[in-house]
């Protein structure tokens, strides 16, 4: 089943953060982390909906750490890329380049 | 102090703004809520630190939380679809709904034949339902398309010196509608309307149009616009123009639709007219086609001339209560005026009433019964399945248990039930519709083909819909409640331990179960009461004797053209055709008539010579016939004394006429009438005669006294007459030589009402019978479903009981005694079902005794015989799992 399964655009970008991030990703840094790089705005909703979803899939894992004065007393939620996550990852980045292989988009010929 | 903006709290800088933080956790799922809010907590730290300033941070904030709402759902549903009943409870009800009924479909995919029993019981159910409401909803409750039906109204006269009670067709005179309005504040557009036929001579073929011929124009008190062109104009109607309205219908079937028809010359009876407008659809009044103005004034006619109707608006402010009681003062000052010279208005009555009242009472009673018992019909399907349901749940209880150990409450359960039962329903709904539509379809070209017409529009518009929509979550909530209510009781540890004994929880079930049988039995037996006393008056009425020899006897309508036939050129045209018929070879008789039993034209009252106008008790009153001499030979109505008219009375002759022996017993008793002489208006006849009673207003009421007048000494004053041909065989088969003759004769000549006298009385009865066969069908639906119920629950209860009935017979027991034994435990709720439905069959009987014949509402024959059929059939469904209870295997049974 999960070999069937390729990353949405989205997922990747989210997989992709949180395994940059090592150890340290968490939704906030996850969603900066998207934006200081993309240019992107995200929604901290859509960051932990796909976290949630990539969680369910098996790709990411999560633990719970300490509440903190600075976020009013509430919990942290540490994400990290789990060995599927990172198959997952493989397996489409090996997709997208079989797919752009020796395809030229990017000559502007046409243009008057 | 800086600026706070509402959105912002108030308080420390660092604080993010409540409302969107209360919106965050509203929206987030519950495991996300908290990170979320302390990951955007922090973020909004470093804003507001940063030299962007609060304002912005909160902006930011927002913007992130009205962002995630959408995320944050879409993540919801997935979390709650994954794992059904791990869903605290107050979410949101949508998700909840999108989550049962998910859970519905798997339930129903794992178990379809349960599925499609219960859709399919369902579909029939609520279609039925259905098809009987748009029914009763079409011809009942909202017959015309006119707005504020209640303050349209009609009046009639009660005559009750005639032995008149109110009617409200071909009643009043022009000089009483005068009076009508003229005098009355409480009604306002009184208009009235005289009906007859004209033909319609445009085009290629001639038709004949039922026509009404107004006084006033009948579009502002009807309350609707003409579909195209415009009404009468008051001037048109004083000066009686020749300008048309035609029907909606008939605007599309001879001129195909097209608007530019208005203005246009058309032929009606072969004179000029101006077709000044088309009604809209469904305004037909009475079915009349073509709507001219009465071409002369109310003056014309005598005070006692009635033969017209009234249509009014209740005036503002009035109401039918007023409106009464003014009439009221009417009929009394018309009384003091007229009532020396008109006796018949001593204690006369002026009635007004709604149009949809007038038109619809004799389809209420049968509507509304039909209504009550398909209700019950539906009823019963509801137990059905609700006894289908119990039957599952006993084995998905375990699955029911676990899920409330593992912490789902039981209204969230009870939920979840209901709305798998709603589902079905909705399933079965959806079925009924087609069933519905297919229904309502063939139900409106089956009204179209009824000779009489029948107010109202069959069709399932969006009121029909509506409540079949209700009907259908009612229903899934009825059947489904008891079932789940059951199935959630608190007795989870016994449950789970005892899953496999199934002795825990079941006495209970049991007992739901055989109250199901016990209310299947007592609604079958309602709906079979019914359904009997509706067949047995039906036969009866079929055993009637009408007095004369209906069989093999055709009759047609012809209108002759004033226009073209005048006095005697009338009679001689019927002379002819009545030859030139009675030639054809397979006619054994033609005869003349004004009408032919079963009638329903007025009465005309009468005095008889050397007698005093009496002013105590009725005048005499009788129907008024003309007929040919062979009109009595034609039908087969005996002569009982002296003779019927021949040749020898001309119109030079002295008048004479035929009374039935109805009228002869009535108004001559212990005298002979024949030789007396009798006045109708200003003329004396003579009696020569006394012909036998006819059943002449219907097989189902007693023969009214009727004189029959000679049509060779009318003058010409009837244009309008029946051809009446009694035939050897099949008498439609002549139609085409009658066809022919009558063309020979004017090929502008159209004949219609082509109905034999036997169709007549089977129309007369038509709601009668379309009551009964419906009653029937339900009733047998009725039997059926009973029957499955009680078979399903004793099958059920000894599959249950398999290892109980095996140690009885390792102890002893005879097969013989395990049957008897299983039969009589299945019969107690059926006996009390039976009981009860008893009661309410009687109940049923006194509501329908207005629609029996010759049946008294509790007759106990017909109520022994369905309850005996009831109990057989009963019997019978228990006995098949009985007997196979009895050949179980003892040894088998107990190690199972």
């Amino acid at each position: 089943m999960p070999d069937r399964d390729f990353l949405g655009e989205f997922e990747q970008l989210v997989l992709l953060a949180v395994a940059r991030l090592g150890g340290d990703g968490y939704g906030m840094s996850v969603r900066r982390e998207i934006e200081r790089r993309t240019g992107r705005a995200v929604s901290i909703g859509a960051v932990y909906a796909t976290l949630d979803r990539l969680e369910n899939k098996g790709y990411v894992a999560s633990r719970t750490g300490a509440p903190t004065a600075e976020r009013g007393g509430r919990a942290k939620r540490h994400f990290t890329v789990q060995p599927g996550g990172m198959r997952a990852l493989r397996r489409t980045r090996r997709i997208l380049t079989a797919m752009w292989k020796d395809l030229e988009l990017g000559a502007r010929t046409g243009s008057p | 102090m800086r600026f706070r903006p509402w959105f912002q709290s108030p308080g420390d800088r660092a604080t993010p703004p409540r409302l969107a933080e209360r919106l965050l956790s509203l929206t987030a799922r519950s495991e996300d809520r908290e990170v979320m809010a302390g990951d955007l907590a922090e973020e909004y730290a470093t804003h507001v630190a940063s030299d962007r300033g609060g304002m912005r941070a909160t902006l930011w904030y927002w913007r992130q939380v009205l962002r995630s709402t959408v995320p944050n759902i879409v993540s919801r549903i997935r979390a709650t679809h994954a794992q059904p009943d791990t869903q605290p409870e107050g979410d949101g009800w949508m998700l909840t709904l999108v989550q049962d009924l998910r859970y519905a479909a798997r339930t129903m995919r794992r178990n379809l034949a349960f599925a499609a029993l219960a859709i399919i019981t369902l579909g029939l159910g609520i279609g039925a339902t259905t098809i009987i409401y748009s029914v009763v909803d079409g011809i009942v409750l909202h017959p015309f398309p006119f707005p504020d039906p209640d303050r349209l109204v009609g009046v009639g006269p009660a005559f009750p010196k005639l032995g008149a009670d109110v009617s409200y067709v071909e009643v009043l005179s022009p000089a009483e509608y005068k009076d009508v309005e003229t005098q009355s504040r409480t009604l306002e557009r009184v208009v009235a309307w005289d009906m007859g036929n004209r033909t319609l001579t445009d085009g290629d073929v001639p038709e004949r149009l039922f026509s009404g011929f107004w006084w006033g124009n009948a579009f502002p008190t009807l309350g609707v616009p003409p579909a195209v062109g415009r009404g009468f104009l008051p001037e048109e109607i004083t000066r009686g123009d020749k300008v048309a309205i035609i029907s909606h219908r008939v605007w599309l079937r001879r001129f195909a639709g097209d608007s530019s028809v208005v203005g246009r010359t058309i032929g009606i009876n072969g004179e000029p007219y101006t077709l000044v407008g088309v009604m809209p659809p469904r305004t037909l009044i009475y079915g009349t086609d073509l709507w001219m103005p009465m071409p002369v004034g109310p003056q014309v006619f005598p005070r006692n001339g009635r033969q017209f109707q009234i249509l009014a608006r209740l005036a503002p402010g009035a109401t039918l209560e007023s409106a009464n009681a003014e009439l009221e003062l009417i009929a009394r000052r018309v009384e003091r005026q007229h009532g020396a010279e008109f006796p018949e208005y001593q204690g006369w009555r002026l009635v007004g009433n709604t149009w949809t009242d007038i038109n619809v009472s004799e389809f209420r009673l049968a509507g509304l019964v039909l209504l009550g018992a398909v209700g019950f019909v539906l009823l019963l399907v509801c137990v059905n399945v609700a006894s289908l349901l119990l039957a599952r749940s006993a084995g998905r209880r375990r699955e029911i248990a676990v899920r409330i150990a593992l912490g789902a409450g039981r209204r969230r359960i009870v939920r979840q039930l209901l709305t798998e039962s709603v589902a079905l329903a909705g399933l079965g709904a959806v079925l009924g519709v087609v069933v519905a539509y297919w229904g309502t379809v063939s139900l409106a070209a089956l009204m179209a083909t009824l000779p009489v017409p029948v107010p109202g529009a069959i069709a399932l518009n969006a009121r029909v819909l509506g409540v079949a929509a209700v009907i259908t979550v009612v229903s899934g909530i009825l059947f489904g409640l008891a079932p789940a209510v059951h199935a959630t009781r608190p007795d989870i540890t016994g449950t789970l331990k005892a899953e496999a004994s199934a002795s825990t929880g079941s006495a209970d079930r049991h007992r739901l179960q055989r109250a199901f049988v016990a209310l299947e039995v007592a609604l079958a037996l309602v709906l079979l009461a019914g359904g009997g006393l509706l067949v047995n008056s039906f036969i009866r009425l079929q055993r009637v004797d009408p007095g004369f020899d209906a069989a093999n006897v055709l009759a047609m309508r012809l209108t002759l053209a004033r226009e073209r036939y005048e006095g005697p050129a009338i009679t001689a045209f019927f002379q002819q055709l009545s030859e030139r018929v009675g030639s054809l070879p397979g006619v054994r008789s033609v005869a003349v008539g004004s009408q032919f039993p079963p009638i329903t034209f007025l009465r005309r009252q009468f005095a008889i010579e050397g007698r005093p106008a009496a002013t105590e008790g009725e005048l005499p009153s009788a129907y008024l016939t003309l007929a040919s001499d062979s009109y009595f030979r034609t039908l087969g109505v005996p002569l009982i004394r002296g003779r019927v008219p021949n040749e020898r009375d001309t119109e030079e002759t002295p008048l004479v006429v035929v009374i039935n022996d109805v009228a002869a017993r009535r108004y001559f008793p212990g005298s002979d009438p024949v030789g007396q002489r009798i006045r109708i208006g200003d003329r004396t006849i003579e009696i020569v005669g006394v012909v036998g009673t006819v059943k002449n207003v219907g097989l189902d009421r007693p023969a009214e006294p009727e004189i029959f007048g000679s049509v060779r000494q009318s003058a010409g004053m009837d244009n309008q007459l029946f051809l009446i041909v009694r035939t050897a065989d099949e008498p439609r088969s002549l139609l085409p030589a009658i066809r022919r003759e009558v063309r020979a004769m004017d090929a502008e000549q159209p004949i219609y009402l082509i109905q034999t006298v036997n169709e007549a009385f089977v129309s007369a009865s038509g709601p009668r019978r379309a009551a009964t066969m419906m009653l029937t069908m339900f009733a047998a639906f009725a039997l059926i479903l009973a029957a499955v119920g009680i078979y399903g629950v004793v099958s059920y209860s000894v599959s249950e009981r398999t290892r109980e009935i095996g140690l009885r017979m390792a102890l002893g027991a005879q097969r013989s005694q395990v049957r008897t034994f299983v039969v009589r435990q299945a019969m107690l709720p059926v006996v009390i079902g039976g009981a009860v439905g008893l009661v309410g069959a009687i109940t049923l009987g006194r509501v329908m005794s207005g629609m029996l014949f010759e049946v008294s509402g509790s007759d106990p024959a017909t109520i022994g015989i369905v309850a005996l059929v009831l109990a057989l059939v009963a019997l019978a469904a228990s006995y098949v799992p009985a007997r196979r209870a009895s050949r179980l295997d003892p040894l088998v049974a107990i190690r199972d």
